[in-house]
């Protein structure tokens, strides 16, 4: 795997630089279809660990939901045609044209809340609001197959609400973002040649102070390195493609398990109000009834906790084997990233570097 | 105003008159110094030869049900416990009789935690975190652990005023298990307690591996499963 990984990277460097005039000042280009970067997740797992039984919280299966999620809302994004390239990330992206990021605050059978915060490259707020979502068996959408997700309206009125938000800012602000975006991404790799360019307010809102001249060798290098970057972030994301679709099906599956647990429980309280006053106080038939609505209370719960467990089994290796992937591309990104941080530090020193005296000129101190 | 008075001191008067002889609660320490006190762990099967009759239980509790009555009543008044007292001090023993049925118990333990798995039962829960236990609580009841000395206590207290204490002591060389249970109620004036013995055994490796799966259920196999 390594070795093909090795190769991969020694054609996308090649291809980087083979692309590097077509790179080197940015095609005209649609600024209200921006590039959308969705960060992984957050599982929103509660911190202390003992209140996961409590809130029904199984939090090896909410991480894998953390990765699986942001591909419906990818998808969703991609096919409302509003956007540029639409990428799952592994981790936020400060430079990124538009971040949306999202938590998981709810997800059951039954019902999904998500918390979704769309933030610019400048760091101004575009969205940030609770997304639910409850679809019981009578309103199932239809044609929901494996794979297509129960809550697509919910990813739908997130899609609808980012371009809603996206259309009350002109064009030039779009414009705004994209310089922004680009000139982050440049400060991050070579801050000495991109300082006095971008101020960072008090409130960590980014502003544009000047632009760079269309033509400068620099900034076209960062396009080259930031187009060679995407080509590792586009494999990436089709790694959570992938994942996707391995695990969709038993991932309904899942759901729909929950969904009966949830029926089973909705069962066991109606048994527990019928029986409640049948059998006279103090009785062997009350205490015993008392006894077993807790036990089959109980019972529920476990039976849940072995699903999780059926669950992990079934799709764990398949995202042990994507995020080992993942991070490994990942890494291979940091690496580079630090080398083309010096490379780029060490071509800015050549070029704004005081010509030397040459020696033996026979300048000498009078 | 008077009359309101004099309900709520009758009201109290007759809750204390109903107050059941319950054996005072074990302590239920909140804090843990280091780990867990204790190795439960293992598979355990019943010693029956060990284990208390349940009518020598019933006998002792109906002796405490006897002393737990005011001596010297108005003449003429049967003596003894009432027909009421004896019924519901039998239904707990049922109930005891019932919960402590099972022939075999497996207990997992954790750094976290300790389940007992019992057969046709749920499977009881102690958690201790942040050196605290942390009760499970749902609509029907709310279970809790504690520790007293090596002993774990685990305390389910369901409406009604039932609460059903077991007690948990393992010998030192780990090869034997006393559970002694204590079943309480507010309709009964004394608690009625049973103590079930068990033996550790070891179970034999299996000659299948087997996990559970969604979508193709159990999944066995020779040689350990991927989990």
């Amino acid at each position: 795997m390594s070795r093909n990984l090795r190769s991969v990277r020694g054609w996308l460097v090649l291809l980087a630089f083979a692309l590097a005039p077509c790179l080197a000042a940015e095609p005209a280009r649609d600024v209200t279809a921006l590039e959308v970067s969705i960060p992984v997740f957050d599982p929103g797992l509660p911190k202390d660990p003992a209140q996961y039984r409590e809130l029904e919280v199984f939090p090896r299966i909410r991480k894998i939901e953390a990765m699986f999620l942001p591909f419906v809302l990818r998808d969703t994004l991609e096919k409302s045609r509003e956007w540029g390239p639409v990428r799952v990330v592994p981790k936020p992206d400060p430079a990124a044209e538009l971040t949306v990021a999202g938590t998981i605050l709810r997800s059951d059978g039954d019902t999904l809340q998500l918390r979704i915060t769309a933030t610019d490259a400048s760091g101004r707020v575009w969205l940030d609001k609770a997304f639910g979502s409850t679809v019981t068996g009578a309103n199932v959408p239809q044609g929901t197959a494996a794979g297509m997700s129960r809550f697509q309206p919910l990813y739908d009125r997130i899609a609808a609400e980012l371009a809603t938000a996206r259309d009350a800012f002109d064009e030039n602000t779009l414009a705004h973002v994209t310089d922004i975006s680009i000139l982050r991404y440049a400060t991050e790799l070579a801050p000495d040649a991109f300082a006095g360019y971008l101020k960072t307010n008090d409130d960590g809102t980014v502003e544009l102070l000047r632009l760079p001249a269309r033509d400068d060798p620099m900034l076209a290098r960062i396009r080259q390195v930031r187009g060679a970057e995407d080509v590792i972030t586009d494999a990436i994301d089709g790694k959570f493609r992938e994942l996707h679709s391995e695990i969709a099906s038993v991932y309904d599956l899942w759901r729909a398990y929950r969904r009966k647990s949830l029926e089973y429980r909705a069962e066991d309280a109606q048994h527990a109000q019928v029986t409640a006053n049948d059998a006279p106080r103090g009785s062997f038939e009350q205490l015993e009834n008392t006894y077993d609505n807790y036990k089959y209370s109980r019972i529920t719960s476990q039976e849940m906790d072995q699903l999780a467990v059926a669950f992990n089994n079934e799709v764990g290796p398949t995202v042990d084997r994507m995020e080992a992937r993942v991070a490994e591309m990942q890494g291979w990104v940091d690496e580079r990233y630090g080398d083309w941080q010096r490379i780029l530090g060490q071509l800015f020193e050549v070029q704004t570097e005081p010509e030397k005296p040459r020696s033996g000129t026979g300048e000498t101190d009078h | 105003m008077r009359s309101a008075v004099i309900v709520l001191l009758c009201g109290l008067a007759c809750a204390c008159a109903r107050q059941p002889v319950v054996d005072p609660p074990p302590p239920m320490p909140s804090k843990l110094s280091a780990g867990l006190p204790a190795d439960f762990s293992g598979y355990w099967q019943r010693n029956y030869t060990r284990d208390e009759d349940i009518n020598g239980a019933l006998e002792a509790a109906y002796r405490k049900l006897e002393r737990s009555l005011p001596q010297g009543g108005p003449p003429g008044a049967p003596a003894g416990p009432s027909p009421r007292d004896f019924n519901s001090l039998v239904a707990l023993a049922r109930l005891a009789e019932k919960i402590t049925r099972p022939d075999e118990i497996a207990i997992a333990q954790t750094e976290h935690e300790i389940t007992v798995q019992r057969k046709d039962d749920y499977t009881m829960l102690c958690s201790f975190y942040d050196d605290a236990a942390k009760a499970t609580v749902n609509p029907y009841g709310q279970e809790v652990c504690g520790w007293d000395g090596k002993d774990l206590i685990n305390q389910l207290t369901l409406p009604g005023g039932l609460q059903i204490t077991n007690r948990f002591t393992v010998s030192a060389d780990r090869k034997e298990l006393r559970v002694f249970t204590i079943v309480a109620s507010s309709t009964s004036r004394v608690p009625f307690t049973i103590s079930r013995f068990y033996k550790r055994y070891d179970r034999l490796p299996p000659d299948f591996h087997c996990i559970e799966t969604l979508s193709m259920k159990r999944v066995c196999g020779i040689g350990p499963l991927q989990q």
